[in-house]
């Protein structure tokens, strides 16, 4: 069963782990742990999304944080924390793909994505989740980051590797293939 | 219509959730990928080192723009001060200050001689920046120089940095 934490609507409000940072660019391993329990849902949610891939996501965000640990001393607060991580997993899940030139045109996509589906419930519908695991890459990605987790188009397009207008375009058409797969022109 | 329709879709995607919790524990392999590529904390004098360098290579090509070539006029300066304005923002100022501040008195607790070989690299860097200063008030306009100019406020913010998270007390390292 997947555990969900709040929904895109929630906002940031936690306050920054400065602390917990400091010690962990210190090399305080314990410390990187603690934020490795705040911050993995976030990571993993994000890495499985991109992917639609369960055991792409686990091995994405164990590079993230992997990769996280040994770049903390360049770790300027200029961003968030989370921020600052998040654009990890989107490397490490490009870096991934790049790497082994996997399609993730899966047989079972959004596998192990919250299954909220329950007819009288008022969460979103597992269609959308499938929906969105069976866009294509370059459309998913975008609408993934910008459509779900709230990051800039120039963020989207920075963490991506493309120009803005090519995300913008890329989110019009996750869009627009979303809004047909789950009919809602008709409602 | 077309509007009803992104609206919804907007609120089916705010519906979803962010944080989905991974299915096992993943800690166990981050843990151990970790230990086998520990991240090292460099020593401080390489780390000074290291700033110096960048000064001194800063230094030789400011030395070669200016004996390469002419000298723009100095009206230049006024009319296209550098665009690096990170040292005239107050907030920069008085968080380079605080830094500086602390970097002092962490200095003062180490041993003479690392002491007295950081503070040498200081000097080197804060040479190559008034060099570079000179430079640029001859040479307003060049984009190299203004890159060296950051360069060398870089070095010594970065000099600064190590020592004083070196030198933290309550570090520790399991």
């Amino acid at each position: 069963m997947v555990q969900m934490l709040p929904t895109a609507g929630a906002k940031d409000a936690a306050a920054e782990p400065t602390e917990l940072i400091a010690a962990a660019v210190g090399g305080d391993a314990r410390a990187f742990e603690h934020l490795y329990r705040r911050f993995s849902p976030r990571v993993y949610g994000l890495c499985l999304r991109l992917t639609g891939q369960r055991e792409a996501a686990e091995d994405c965000t164990q590079d993230s944080f992997v990769a996280a640990w040994r770049a903390l001393a360049g770790f300027e607060h200029r961003s968030r924390f989370s921020t600052w991580l998040h654009r990890i997993a989107v490397h490490s899940v490009l870096a991934r793909r790049r790497g082994l030139r996997i399609d993730y045109e899966v047989p079972e996509p959004a596998a192990g994505l919250p299954d909220t589906a329950d007819p009288g419930s008022d969460g979103p519908p597992l269609d959308l989740e499938r929906a969105i695991a069976r866009l294509p890459d370059g459309a998913r990605h975008v609408l993934v980051l910008v459509g779900i987790y709230g990051f800039s188009h120039a963020e989207a397009a920075h963490a991506l590797g493309v120009a803005e207008g090519t995300c913008k375009a890329q989110l019009h058409r996750a869009r627009g293939l979303l809004t047909a797969a789950l009919g809602l022109e008709k409602s | 219509m077309k509007v009803d329709t992104q609206k919804s879709l907007d609120e089916l995607l705010a519906q979803l959730p962010r944080d989905i919790v991974p299915p096992r524990n993943l800690w166990r392999g981050i843990s151990r990928r970790m230990d086998q590529n520990p991240r090292r904390v460099r020593p401080l004098v390489y780390a000074a080192a290291a700033s110096v360098i960048g000064a001194c290579v800063a230094s030789a090509i400011t030395w070669a723009v200016l004996h390469g070539q002419p000298a723009a006029p100095a009206a230049q300066l006024a009319a296209h001060p550098p665009a690096f304005d990170e040292p005239r923002n107050p907030s920069y100022v008085a968080a380079r200050d605080d830094l500086e501040l602390n970097f002092r008195e962490r200095l003062s607790r180490l041993d003479p001689a690392t002491r007295a070989r950081i503070e040498a690299s200081l000097a080197v860097i804060r040479r190559a920046h008034e060099d570079i200063r000179k430079a640029l008030a001859s040479d307003p306009s060049s984009p190299l120089l203004e890159q060296l100019w950051q360069s060398t406020w870089h070095d010594e913010l970065d000099l600064y940095d190590h020592v004083v998270r070196a030198t933290q007390p309550t570090m520790t390292r399991t």
